[in-house]
């Protein structure tokens, strides 16, 4: 269903337009012609206003620092050493902040997604007794402010119950994305949206709820575990405060806070820091490139609302 | 007989319910202890001194008007208060207009929706490192590059203290647009064909089409989407601290950043609670409002 629909807008003739507020009968009329144009008109603008600001930083990392500030402003460097990129890759060992991305990355993907999703599963097919309460629990926490962040800080310095201090260690945040009420929302919508004759089908064959889970509604449930990895991945590579706070000057200090740290630091030129600021964001232009088609399928069946 | 079918059917309830909490246990227990008794702890210890983070006398209200006394609070609530203003006014409705808009766009659409989504791909630390070469002050900045081409000279952007909030929602706005434009965006999608046939025979202009077709099937997702956004940004944090550090002279100083000094530049954990607990208050009638106003659009 989720392809058919990608495909079915893969269409560039007024001719064709059956859907949205105009239609093709709309398009034939001049003012609506307008219109469009207009509509087009301020979306391209739009999209160089997105497009600008990262393209601009991409290329000022290329020149010197006399070019940068040189009186008139030029918007292309005179030459591209991509040797630049080595040099500072190496000058502040991105390497090793690359790495502890994508450890935080690995537990967060795997908490959120395994928790969050059978949290949301619970909530819309098995429903024990009470879970009404824990569905309202998680919608109010969704739109609950916090208190600070200083009870959370005091948890992990000191975990109820089993008393350890996390403080420098990724648990913390692996935890924190474990219990995202919107995730967890975005999969109960969309299990709730899985027919129910497949349970019942499963059910008559014996399956247990756990095997009905593993069997059925994970296989079904490709397109949302994309969509929540897309957004536990980008959003745990710039997940900043957190891991300042709790993994700031240790050596597991991911790329997010390195890229605070160097704002202020003297030992950098802002040439260089641009160069490592696109650096750190291409891995995510790749994670884009290649899940992007997802995104908007799995949006359109987990919608939260409406 | 039946007694035992009885029997049956209650176990296999109890079964039911049993491994349909046995799988909620381990959210269960992450939601207590990041989302739910944070706010308990937090909103008991707001009534203590503390000494690092242990409790060592009660002094009931006196860390609240520790807070609401301090000099800069007024002028942190008023700067706040212009944040969620600016958000409102610049953040809140392009994502949506813009959704109507490329929804309607037969040409270059895939285009559109890729470079719009672009900024939100970039970590919002990133986003805000970025802005804030983009405002620099002289000639290296982008923005003050551009006036140098229409013949301006160059200006100084954050250190504007009128200028500095709506700077910085323009930076946060740009990270978020592209999400909010796609949830939006797969929304409209969902609305059926034949209301608008069925609208268009009616002989519902460009306009009447949208006030009677596409706005009802949006409202629900509008409101939670406007809630959701003030609540983010009354607590705004991050950027402010990452692009100009609460400067100039305060001007940019929020709420949160205030909360955040308290905590973790000062050491002052019974004053943050307190904060906290205000704007938890303040944000939590917000809540309300929405309920109250959901279960209108509902029904």
């Amino acid at each position: 269903m989720v392809e058919k629909s990608v495909k079915e807008k893969r269409i560039s003739r007024f001719s064709d337009k059956t859907s949205g507020l105009l239609n093709f009968s709309d398009m034939k009329k001049i003012r609506f012609k307008f219109l469009y144009a207009a509509m087009f008109l301020i979306m391209f603008i739009i999209s160089l206003v997105c497009l600008v600001p990262t393209v601009w930083v991409g290329l000022s990392g290329f020149k010197t620092v006399s070019e940068m500030y040189a009186v008139p402003p030029t918007l292309l460097p005179k030459s591209f050493d991509f040797g630049k990129i080595i040099e500072v890759w190496k000058k502040v060992s991105v390497a090793r902040y690359f790495g502890n991305s994508v450890m935080l990355i690995i537990g967060c993907l795997a908490t959120d997604i395994i928790i969050n999703g059978l949290t949301g599963y619970v909530l819309s097919r098995l429903k024990p007794m009470g879970s009404k309460i824990m569905e309202t629990a998680v919608f109010w926490s969704m739109l609950l402010p916090g208190i600070s962040m200083v009870p959370l800080y005091m948890t992990f310095v000191d975990v109820p119950l089993i008393h350890v201090n996390l403080i420098g260690s990724y648990a913390p945040i692996w935890f924190m994305a474990g219990a995202n009420a919107f995730n967890v929302l975005l999969f109960r919508n969309f299990f709730n949206s899985i027919s129910m004759s497949y349970l019942e089908a499963a059910r008559l064959d014996g399956c247990t709820d756990i095997g009905f889970f593993g069997r059925i509604i994970l296989p079904l449930s490709k397109p949302i575990i994309m969509v929540v990895a897309i957004f536990s991945i980008t959003g745990t590579w710039g997940n900043f405060m957190w891991p300042y706070l709790i993994l700031g000057n240790t050596a597991k200090e991911p790329i997010a806070v390195m890229l605070y740290k160097l704002s202020t630091s003297k030992n950098i030129q802002d040439n260089e820091y641009m160069l490592i600021m696109m650096i750190s964001i291409i891995p995510m232009i790749i994670v884009y490139a290649f899940f992007s088609k997802h995104i908007i399928g799995g949006l359109t069946v987990g919608g939260v609302k409406g | 007989m039946s007694d035992k079918i009885n029997k049956r059917k209650i176990s296999s309830i109890i079964k039911h319910n049993a491994s349909g909490w046995a799988l909620l246990i381990p959210s269960l227990i992450l939601f207590v202890m990041i989302v739910w008794r944070p706010i308990l702890i937090g909103i008991t210890y707001s009534t203590f001194r503390l000494q690092g983070f242990t409790p060592v006398e009660f002094v009931g209200l006196k860390n609240f008007s520790d807070v609401l006394t301090d000099t800069n609070f007024i002028q942190t609530l008023k700067n706040t208060v212009a944040y969620v203003f600016w958000s409102l006014v610049i953040g809140f409705p392009l994502p949506f207009i813009c959704a109507v808009m490329l929804n309607e766009l037969v040409h270059m659409q895939g285009y559109f929706k890729v470079t719009t989504y672009l900024p939100v791909i970039i970590p919002s630390i990133a986003t805000c490192l970025i802005w804030r070469l983009v405002y620099m002050d002289g000639e290296g900045g982008l923005l003050n590059m551009m006036l140098y081409y229409l013949g301006i000279s160059p200006m100084g952007w954050l250190s504007n203290k009128n200028m500095v909030i709506p700077l910085i929602i323009v930076a946060m706005s740009w990270n978020t647009f592209g999400s909010t434009l796609i949830m939006y965006f797969a929304s409209l999608q969902g609305i059926n064909q034949e209301l608008y046939e069925a609208a268009r025979l009616d002989g519902a202009g460009f306009f009447n089409r949208i006030r009677f077709v596409l706005l009802p099937h949006m409202k629900g997702m509008l409101l939670l989407m406007l809630i959701r956004q003030i609540i983010g940004v009354f607590n705004v944090t991050e950027q402010p601290l990452t692009m100009t550090g609460g400067g100039p002279n305060n001007a940019s100083m929020s709420l949160g950043l205030t909360n955040y000094f308290y905590a973790f530049k000062y050491g002052q954990y019974d004053k943050s609670l307190a904060l906290g607990v205000i704007t938890f208050l303040m944000l939590l009638v917000l809540t309300f409002i929405y309920f109250g106003l959901d279960k209108r659009i509902e029904e």
